[in-house]
């Protein structure tokens, strides 16, 4: 499976993952997915090219969202198709994370949560 | 199913997490012969996978076998693997309830079995362990 990390100017970092999000996928990205969101505040996972999920992939997601939410931060997946979907609510992903449908609707959410969360500290 | 399409296919896979790959590929394979559907596809890959992971990773089996026949309105797909016993219609299956900061990652496979297959049933047979999923042949 394939990984694209971009940074966006408004603190947003969204990876794009292409491929089956299966055992050998999940081993593919997992050490680089887990590097990205320790130094993430707000990530976007773009699933639009992910045509598979299984139980290793939501444990990268999860890994992830967790080490996010420890540090005050926020995930957010988009783009899943309905298959991949439903295994993420079955697992109870959408606990822990947004599920959007494309990239700027996950995006707006994160923004209004980071500004919720800023006038909430001033 | 229609006539010429073989009423069962089977194949041995090594137990290694490596092979979890190979029965995938092997899977959409036979997909078109055995007439399967995107999501019932979808469906079978989902639960041999996590077949796989119960049998190599936490059972160390050494072989697995995967039967896959195609009856009328439904797929059956018979799973042997002869590593240690495992039932995962009796193991829980977990899920995420809430938001915080100590949520319990993984242990979600079994769920995904019960639910993306019709019916699953266990049996410890001569040293192996034997599961039979059923799946609607159109819907996941």
């Amino acid at each position: 499976m394939e990984m694209k990390v971009s940074e966006g100017a408004d603190g947003v970092t969204s990876i794009m993952l292409d491929g089956r999000f299966d055992i050998a996928g999940a081993q593919q990205v997992d050490a680089q997915f887990n590097a990205v969101a320790e130094r993430s505040k707000a990530l976007i996972i773009d699933l639009t090219k992910v045509s598979f999920i299984a139980s290793l992939g939501v444990r990268t997601l999860m890994m992830s969202a967790k080490s996010l939410i420890r540090r005050g931060g926020e995930m957010a997946v988009c783009g899943a198709n309905e298959n991949v979907e439903k295994v993420l609510r079955m697992t109870g992903f959408n606990e822990v994370a947004g599920i959007y449908p494309d990239y700027f609707s996950a995006a707006d959410a994160l923004r209004a949560r980071a500004a919720e969360f800023g006038s909430r500290k001033a | 199913m229609t006539m010429g399409r073989p009423q069962m296919v089977s194949r041995d896979f090594p137990g290694t997490l490596e092979a979890a790959s190979e029965a995938e590929a092997w899977l959409m394979s036979q997909s078109g012969a055995l007439g399967l559907a995107p999501d019932a596809e979808f469906a079978i890959n989902l639960c041999v996978e996590e077949l796989f992971l119960n049998a190599v990773w936490h059972g160390r089996a050494n072989r697995a076998k995967i039967s896959i026949s195609s009856e009328s309105g439904g797929v059956r797909v018979e799973f042997v693997d002869d590593g240690a016993p495992f039932d995962p219609i009796a193991a829980p299956a977990r899920r995420i309830r809430a938001r915080n900061e100590d949520f319990q990652i993984g242990g979600y496979g079994t769920g995904l079995l019960q639910k993306f297959s019709r019916r699953i049933s266990y049996n410890r047979d001569d040293g192996h362990n034997r599961l039979v999923l059923e799946f609607d042949a159109n819907a996941g």
